[in-house]
């Protein structure tokens, strides 16, 4: 992209409504709770507080505890020129402050961002993937995460994990609750009334898993189309994720007249099968769906349809 | 693809088949290939089977008799690993792939089901478009598997197993996923034909 004009960003509409649908439902369903929690006498704010001390530490040191945890090594501009560079090149496009840089010495091929906002980012990335990326790939591959630091989406991710964090706190509490009755006295309905709060804590916790659920998706989608809006390449990142999981690889050097009995008859639905198999790397949203998403884009910027 | 990621296995040869005929057409519109006009169907040839030992009488009376009759030229052709092919040779694509059901089927009620491998089709990616998907020029096989109801595309750069552009294969996999051909999900399936002869 050797062009000075401002790129115009074309948004996925249907893409963004479903986010913002998701987080309003999460906010209503969470709200909806509480309201419940305080009508039934329990002691909410005592939980909350426990659980937002918790997430206000991850929350505001999420890149010392990134590093720490995966033995990341934050890099000098002196120790990594190229990486800073590119880094430096994009972080330009999004108009944001260079981020920390940190290599992770490890094959496994990996990238991730984290920080609360553009200011506190920091990208990793590990040796692994540095290796086998090209670097049209690897730039790529940093774009989609600086994305996700540009869309604040760690910060949308960490109230809804606060939330069912919450709810899971309750429901654990709630369960030995029952078995010894602790606190059960203090309420003169007795025992019914926190079989009805527990259940009610379950049916919230899991619509709300399946929510976030949701909500990761659209986001890392979104990272994926901001990435590709930004590079102006999207099967860059298509190209990338294939070589990362192996993908092509998996094509056989075998023959296909080496296949002992063709049966006919013993149609294996080729459609469901697969399925199983490709999961192994994916977690959510599976790659495949993601790989197509990409090559979709691409195909649509290529011969300009929107 | 559903809510749970699940998918249809096609219901007969032809409704999978046939989605070859609206991937090509796609694919010309956007100028990335040039009409294409041949197929061959692979098979393993038996001794005990009447229908293939009189193959040709057999294939014209099913190509060129009765309604519907494409008249799509056809020839057959050993390889040098022990099969047997029906090449065909057709202007018009839809009849193309219309005889290559036909003779399939035909062999399929004549009780040599199981000795059907493959039907194959090549496409010419030429790049009549500016900056085309493909290098130019690339020859590629839509291989359609008979025990698995599904394509996947083959792009061979020699003569010997193994040799095959697997990053374009690949990537011409979910291109034509996308334009509508049922492509077989398990890239472990996509087994290659090398010495194709036509």
């Amino acid at each position: 992209m050797s062009s000075t004009t401002t790129r115009k960003f074309h948004k996925d509409r249907g893409l963004v409504a479903r986010m913002y649908f998701t987080m309003v439902m999460l906010g209503f369903l969470y709200a909806v709770f509480a309201l419940f929690l305080l009508a039934s006498g329990t002691p909410l704010i005592f939980i909350g507080g426990i659980v937002g001390v918790m997430l206000v530490v991850q929350y505001y040191m999420s890149d010392r505890l990134i590093l720490m945890s995966t033995g990341a090594k934050q890099v000098s501009a002196e120790q990594e020129p190229a990486l800073h560079r590119m880094i430096k090149t994009l972080a330009d496009r999004y108009e944001m402050p260079m981020p920390k840089v940190a290599v992770i010495d490890t094959a496994i091929p990996n990238a991730f961002a984290t920080g609360r906002n553009p200011k506190n980012a920091l990208v990793a990335v590990t040796t692994g993937i540095q290796q086998r990326l090209s670097e049209r790939e690897l730039q790529a591959v940093i774009g989609h995460e600086l994305a996700h630091v540009a869309n604040r989406d760690m910060r949308v991710l960490a109230i809804a994990n606060f939330l069912v964090t919450l709810t899971s706190f309750l429901m654990t509490m709630l369960f030995w609750n029952m078995l010894f009755g602790g606190m059960g006295g203090r309420r003169s309905n007795g025992g019914g009334g926190i079989m009805m709060v527990y259940l009610v804590t379950i049916v919230v916790y899991f619509i709300g898993q399946l929510l976030v659920l949701a909500l990761t998706r659209y986001r890392e989608y979104g990272a994926d189309h901001t990435g590709a809006e930004i590079s102006g390449d999207p099967g860059a990142l298509a190209d990338a994720l294939e070589k990362i999981s192996g993908t092509v690889a998996k094509i056989p050097d075998k023959d296909l007249r080496k296949l002992q009995t063709a049966n006919a008859f013993l149609i294996i639905p080729a459609a469901l099968k697969g399925q199983g198999s490709m999961n192994l790397f994916s977690t959510h949203p599976p790659l495949q769906e993601r790989i197509k998403r990409l090559r979709e884009l691409e195909q649509r910027m290529r011969y300009g349809l929107r | 693809m559903g809510w749970f990621g699940g998918s249809k296995a096609p219901k007969s040869d032809w409704s999978a088949l046939s989605t070859v005929i609206k991937a090509e057409a796609k694919l010309q519109s956007l100028g990335e290939i040039t009409p294409s006009r041949r197929a061959g169907i692979i098979y393993r040839d038996s001794d005990d089977n009447a229908f293939l030992q009189d193959i040709e009488t057999e294939l014209n009376t099913a190509l060129y008799q009765g309604v519907g009759a494409t008249k799509t030229a056809f020839e057959i052709k050993d390889d040098d690993r022990g099969m047997r092919w029906i090449v065909l040779d057709d202007g018009k694509f839809d009849d193309l792939v219309s005889s290559v059901y036909t003779v399939g089927n035909a062999i399929t009620a004549n009780g040599a089901g199981d000795k059907l491998l493959a039907a194959v089709f090549e496409l010419y990616f030429t790049g009549t478009v500016e900056d085309n998907t493909y290098r130019s020029s690339l020859c590629t096989y839509w291989i359609y598997r008979y025990d698995r109801r599904a394509f996947y595309p083959f792009v061979p750069t020699g003569e010997s197993e193994g040799d095959r552009d697997r990053p374009t294969e690949a990537r011409l996999g979910s291109d034509l996923r996308r334009h509508g051909l049922i492509v077989e999900k398990s890239l472990t399936e996509w087994m290659g034909l090398w010495g194709i002869p036509f």
